[in-house]
Parts: C-alpha cells; sequence; structure tokens
C-alpha cells in the first residue's frame, strides 16, 4: 500500500497502526503512542487524550463516511501536531480536501496510483475556506 | 449583482479541469461505478430514464442575461432545445450525454456558472427570495448573506460527505418567499425590539418522505457571526447525523431524536470554540459584497411613472397580467415583474431555447440586464419601469409567455414524474396538461384566488406536495398509477403539512376530483376567505363527503 506523508511518496514510515483508541484507553502504559481511530468513537475523549499520541490514524470505512473530516479539522484546531493519516477507502479524489482539514498522511486504496494522487493536491488552488494549511479565504489574507 | 474575481474564477476554472479528469478517469475504468455516482453527483450529474440529467448552479436565483444566454446556447448545442427551471432556483438540462459535460461546465464557466453542489450530500446552492432587494416589504436585502454563505459552503472540505443533502435558504422581508421552514436550515434576516440587524435561525425542516416544519435553534444571531454558526451547526450534524439508513440521514431526523434544546446545546458548545475566530465576518467583508448588490439606477418617479387607466381600459387583457404578474416595488414608479413558466404548451417550468434568448433581451431592455429564477418555477424581472411595462407585455405575448396566471390554480409546481426521473412512481406532467386543459376560464380562476397546486411523482417530494394548499402524490397500487391529494399545507409564513384527504384517486379522476374540491371551496366561503382559510376553518369533512361520497354512489 502506497503511502503519501507530507506531500511525498514515503518509502520509509511507521506502521499504520493496529492498537483501536477505544483498547489504547484501556491499555495502560505499554499502549504505545500510535492509535487506530474511527467515526463511531468517543470524539471528545480522543480530543482529549490527543496530546499523548504521536500520530492518529482515522480510518475511513467507506469514502462516503465524512465524520473523519471534522475529526481531522477539530484536532488541528486544538493544537495537534503529530501524524493524522488517513486509512481505509483513501482515493485521490479525496486527498486534496483531507490534507486541507489537517490530514497529512495519506495510506491509499490498494487500485490508486500514488504518483497521480500526488498531483491531486492542490488541483483546486484556491479556497474559500480557512484550512490546515493556512490558506485562508480572500478576505483573511 | 455580484461579479467573480480572479479568485473566483480561478476556482470553477480549476473545478471544470478536475471533474474533467475525473470524467476521464471514469470512462477510463479507473473509477468504480459507485465512486464516480458521488462525484458526479457533487458536480449536479443524475443518470435518469432515458439520458444524464445535469443541474446547473443559479445562486439565490440571480442570474444576468448574459448567463441566460449561455444556459439557452447549451440548450441548442448539449440538449434538445430546452431547460427546466427547479423549485430551487436552479436549471436542469435533461438530454446532455455523460462526455460532454466537462465541456458544458467549460462553457458555463465562461459567464461565472458552475455546476458544483447542485446535487449530493452536501451543502447546495443557497435559495432565498426571488423579489430580494426591491420588494415593498422588504426589512433587509438577503443576497449579500447569501453571496457569503456561498462562497463560505463551495467546495468546503469539510462538508463535502455529510450523512446527507443540506440545504439552506434565507429570507428576509414579512412574507416568506423562498419556503424557509422546509429547509435544513432557515434563516430569517429581522430587526430585534431594540433595532439591531440578526437572523433567526430555524433548524431540521424539509420535505421527502418524513415532511418537517423547521423549529426555532436560535432567536437572534449577529449577522458578523452567520459563518461561525452555519460551520458549527454542520459540523455537529457531520458528526451525528445517521449514516446507517439514507431515508433517516436529513438533519430533521437528528433534531426530532435528540429534541431541539439538545442539538442546540450541542451547537451552543461547539459555537463558542469557534465564535468570534476566523470565519468571524470582518465589516469590511461585509460591505465589500454589499457593494455588489447596490440599487441600479433608476429613473426618477416622474420619468419612469405612467399613467396606465387608459390602457387598462383598451387592453383589459394587460390590466390582468398587471394585477396578477406584477408586484409592487419599493422604488416609486418601478414594478416586480413576474413571467410566468406556466402556460398550456410547456411542462411547468420549462422553457426553450428561444424564450430563454428572448427573455435574455428583454432583461437586457428593461430591467439592468438581471433576471431571477423563483421557488415556484417562474422568472422575475426585478425593475422595470411602469412607462415601460405595456411594451414589455406585448414582447412576452410574442414569446408566449404573457399568461397572466400567477398564483392561481395553474400556477403548479410540478416535478418531472416519471417522464424523466428514474424514482418516479407515477407521471406527473399529464396532470399538469390536464388542469390547464380543464380549468382554463380565467375569470375562474381569478375568482378562486390564491391556490397553490403542487405535484409529486413519489414520495421524495421535489413537487412540494405537502406544502401545496393542494397537494398531488402520485403512487404505484398494483401496476397502476394512482394519485394521493392532501390539503391545506403552506410554505409560506403560516407553514403547515396538508394532510391526506383519503384513499387515492385514478389518474383519469384528478381533474375531476380537484374541481370537486374547488367546488367545495366556493360553496363554503364566506366574503373574502382564501381557498387555504376554508379548509382552515371547515375542516376536511364537507371535501371528503363530495370526493369520496360521490365516487361510492357513482362506482355503485
Ligand atoms: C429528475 C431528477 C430528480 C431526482 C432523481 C430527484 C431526487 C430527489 C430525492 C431523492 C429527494 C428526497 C431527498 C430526501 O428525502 O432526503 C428529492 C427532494 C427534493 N427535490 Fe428532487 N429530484 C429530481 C428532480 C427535482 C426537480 C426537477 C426539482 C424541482 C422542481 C427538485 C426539487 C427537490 C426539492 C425541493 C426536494 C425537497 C427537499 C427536501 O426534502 O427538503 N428535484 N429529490
Ligand atoms: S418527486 Fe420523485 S418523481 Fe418527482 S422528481 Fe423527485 S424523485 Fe423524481
Amino acid at each position: 500500500m502506497a503511502l503519501i506523508k507530507d506531500q511525498q511518496l514515503s518509502c520509509s514510515h511507521a506502521a499504520t497502526p493496529e492498537m483501536r483508541f477505544t483498547d489504547w484507553v484501556s491499555g495502560g502504559s505499554d499502549a504505545g503512542d500510535a492509535v487506530l481511530a474511527n467515526g463511531a468513537d468517543d470524539l471528545p475523549s480522543l480530543l482529549a487524550q490527543a496530546g499523548k499520541l504521536s500520530m492518529i490514524a482515522i480510518e475511513f470505512d467507506t469514502f462516503a463516511d465524512g465524520r473523519g473530516f471534522s475529526m481531522a479539522r477539530m484536532l488541528r484546531r486544538q493544537g495537534y501536531a503529530g501524524e493524522i493519516r488517513a486509512v481505509g477507502d483513501v482515493a485521490m479524489d479525496r486527498i486534496d480536501f483531507m490534507q486541507r482539514v489537517g490530514f497529512n498522511a495519506f495510506e491509499l486504496r490498494d487500485d490508486q496510483d500514488a504518483l497521480q494522487a500526488l498531483q491531486k493536491i492542490g488541483e483546486v488552488s484556491v479556497h474559500f475556506q480557512p484550512s490546515a494549511d493556512g490558506k485562508g479565504p480572500a478576505y483573511m489574507v | 449583482m455580484y461579479a467573480y474575481n480572479e479568485f473566483d474564477q480561478t476556482l470553477i476554472d480549476q473545478r471544470v479541469e478536475q471533474y474533467r479528469d475525473q470524467t476521464r478517469r471514469y470512462l477510463a475504468g479507473e473509477i468504480p461505478e459507485e465512486e464516480f455516482r458521488v462525484l458526479r453527483l457533487m458536480n449536479g450529474l443524475y443518470i435518469q430514464r432515458l439520458a444524464p440529467m445535469l443541474r446547473v448552479a443559479i445562486p439565490y436565483g440571480l442570474m444576468k442575461s448574459d448567463q441566460l444566454r449561455m444556459l439557452a446556447q447549451i440548450s441548442r448545442t448539449y440538449d434538445k432545445g430546452y431547460g427546466h427551471f427547479t423549485t430551487r432556483q436552479n436549471m436542469q438540462f435533461n438530454w446532455p450525454t455523460l462526455e460532454s459535460v466537462p465541456d458544458i461546465l467549460a462553457d458555463l464557466a465562461k459567464v461565472q456558472m458552475h455546476a458544483i453542489q447542485t446535487s449530493g450530500a452536501c451543502i447546495r446552492n443557497t435559495t432565498t427570495d426571488p423579489f430580494a432587494g426591491v420588494s415593498a416589504d422588504e426589512i433587509e436585502d438577503t443576497r449579500p448573506w447569501c453571496e457569503l454563505i456561498r462562497q463560505w459552503s463551495t467546495l468546503h472540505p469539510e462538508f463535502a460527505y455529510l450523512p446527507r443533502k443540506f440545504k439552506i435558504a434565507v429570507s428576509g422581508s414579512s412574507s416568506d418567499r423562498a419556503a424557509s421552514q422546509v429547509h435544513d436550515i432557515g434563516l430569517h434576516l429581522y430587526r430585534n425590539e431594540v433595532g439591531d440587524m440578526g437572523f433567526e435561525v430555524l433548524v431540521g425542516g424539509g420535505l421527502g418522505r418524513t415532511p418537517v416544519i423547521g423549529k426555532t435553534l436560535r432567536k437572534f444571531l449577529e449577522p458578523q457571526e452567520l459563518l461561525t454558526y452555519l460551520d458549527a451547526v454542520l459540523r455537529v450534524y457531520n458528526l451525528n447525523g445517521r449514516r446507517d439508513n439514507k431515508y433517516k440521514a436529513r438533519i430533521k431526523i437528528l433534531v426530532n431524536a435528540l429534541g431541539v434544546d439538545a442539538f442546540g446545546a450541542m451547537v451552543e458548545a461547539e459555537w463558542q470554540l469557534i465564535k468570534g475566530q476566523e470565519l468571524r465576518l470582518p465589516e469590511a467583508e461585509i460591505e465589500r459584497v454589499k457593494g455588489f448588490f447596490k440599487a441600479p439606477d433608476y429613473l426618477s418617479a416622474m420619468h419612469a411613472s405612467r399613467d396606465l387607466n387608459d390602457t387598462f381600459a383598451e387592453h383589459p387583457q394587460f390590466a390582468a397580467w398587471y394585477k396578477q404578474n406584477t408586484r409592487d416595488h419599493k422604488q416609486a414608479g418601478y414594478r416586480i415583474i413576474i413571467v410566468a413558466l406556466k402556460n398550456q404548451l410547456q411542462a411547468p417550468g420549462d422553457v426553450n431555447h428561444q424564450q430563454m434568448d428572448g427573455i435574455a433581451a428583454l432583461a437586457d431592455e428593461f430591467s439592468f440586464s438581471e433576471l431571477r429564477s423563483t421557488h415556484d418555477q417562474n422568472l422575475v424581472l426585478a425593475d422595470v419601469a411602469q412607462r415601460d411595462l405595456f411594451a414589455l407585455w406585448l414582447k412576452l405575448q410574442d414569446l408566449g409567455l404573457a399568461r397572466a396566471n400567477v398564483g392561481t390554480l395553474t400556477d403548479m409546481i410540478n416535478c418531472p414524474g416519471l417522464d424523466f426521473c428514474s424514482l418516479a412512481n407515477a407521471e406527473t406532467l399529464i396532470l399538469s396538461r390536464q388542469v390547464n386543459e380543464t380549468f382554463d376560464d380565467m375569470d375562474y380562476l381569478y375568482d378562486l384566488g390564491e391556490i397553490q397546486l403542487k405535484i409529486s411523482g413519489c414520495i421524495n417530494a421535489c413537487g412540494h406536495h405537502h406544502v401545496g394548499h393542494i397537494g398531488i402524490l402520485g403512487v404505484e397500487k398494483g401496476g397502476k398509477q394512482v394519485y394521493q391529494f392532501t390539503l391545506g399545507g403552506s410554505a409560506s409564513n403560516d407553514a403547515s403539512l396538508g394532510k391526506t384527504l383519503g384513499r387515492s384517486i385514478e389518474q383519469d379522476q384528478v381533474v375531476v376530483v380537484i374541481g370537486q374540491i374547488l367546488d367545495v371551496y366556493v360553496e363554503q366561503r364566506q366574503t373574502d376567505e382564501t381557498f387555504l382559510q376554508v379548509i382552515r376553518r371547515v375542516g376536511f369533512a364537507p371535501f371528503k363527503e363530495r370526493v369520496y361520497g360521490t365516487h361510492q354512489r357513482s362506482a355503485a
């Protein structure tokens, strides 16, 4: 599975965590600092504990489940600086939006061409909304 | 009206190329069917029974004459020479090919138009009062606020994959002409007791299979915080709306499940975190956008006015048209003109390319080159000087668009039904034809007064039947198309949902039943009582008795 991280194809990177956030919460000290979360998890709790995590992988069961977009946005908004990795049903037609809400790594679906996907970031180069990438609407810049 | 700057133009040009590439990859088999479905819907492309259908956005119903000309040209080049105005102020083309859509979008982009977010589970085109900025009863112009919402919602990265579609309507006058109470969010711009301008925010209205009237979420919202507040509502909905069942995914279901107070508390908690921050609208930005909606160079009342009494006496049809199809303007000497797209030959809301070109020319000649589409599938020329009215009327007659039936029974809302729509259970266009043929006596229609007839071809309620004074819903029973009647609905200030009259009616009996309902109204009404008032006063019994009583006897 190809991984794009910080706008580059990545060859060496940490594996996507298998530790689910719910298990991590009850796991104690040796549970590590990377978790796999999704839209069904307790978001207030994830936000509260995010400071202890170096990577949060947000899973898209299906590409149409947009909850992960708000999760990433809320994590970045409160200053979370670790990796937010999109995993699951992740395809090139959404990674630009994903990046704008705060994801910085994308584990692409098997049928995706990673080089082609890279070019999709910034395909629409102007935005009407404030984004995690700091590019805001006309009246904010 | 709003004009694109380089920024807006770059955005839609790049969006066209993005969609072109998506279409190319789909045709090359590189995007799975189900995924492309979602991508094309977000760009207004449906696949219908006979052909694809492309919905073009007309932001809050406002158009330049050049834009309407482009729609005419597109209908000639890529379609069969006509288009259809919808209840959400957009235009639909029924016959483009999937392959030609990127080229259509590129043509649209040349005149600052697009199909972005006209379908799909995202924030749709924001709609408003077609008389915004000109009507005599207006409190505040809604158009700058609609434009600000348009910008904020366009390609919003966080809210492109919502649980379901999301529709916002804005009203700013004492009468609601935007059906704001049956939208996911309805915004009412008004002045509070101390004279400050702000929004009342309604949430959770909607039609479809579970019709609901919106509930007040916030009594007064400071206008600078409009976008922070909308952002909070959308985030709460995106995270909490149901995704397991698409029939229960609209925000109205979430609001009803939690109760509006608990839902409001969640919004409030989120809003406290973002209020006053980056999305708060700076005064300068509000003023900049308001600057696009300044009043045009009106003639002085003396120059614009004309005493029309002699013309009325000479041309009674002109007098009737003036009475039915024009409205009071806030500028002395001017009228608002409604161009009724409801004649005997075309489906409600349909216009052909000659008419589009013709109306565009009339907008140039008489109304500062602008026009608007309306919630009830008509067009509006918003700024016509009284002295030009007769000349305008003559030209509308040439186009077949001078029928003086606005607000009457034949000014119907009608979805495309089985003739076009793959979800339909029954034909609807045949009903509008029958209604037009049967009720063609204008004096009778005028005597009946305001009656809103709204027809949908299935439970999805695109024809708004729930909020019709008379609503008709097509259903299929045992392979036959039959129709359920509802009475007493309204989408105006006194919004209410109609109630079912009784068992379904066969297709060839629909106009008979409409006639019976109208007869009961005429018999029951007291001086000046409208159809809706009579239903609310006397209830359903006399209507039921007439419709089903006689039916049973004749069937026996
Ligand atoms: C021909 C293709 C069309 C299809 C496939 C279609 C599909 C749908 C569906 C599935 C719904 C129900 C949404 C829900 O309950 O959540 C709906 C609602 C609606 N549609 Fe359509 N529609 C079509 C055409 C139109 C047209 C021509 C109009 C305008 C005349 C229109 C206006 C609306 C409106 C106003 C609603 C109600 C929104 C609400 O539930 O709040 N649609 N449509
Ligand atoms: S109401 Fe039903 S039949 Fe009519 S357009 Fe909507 S989905 Fe189609």
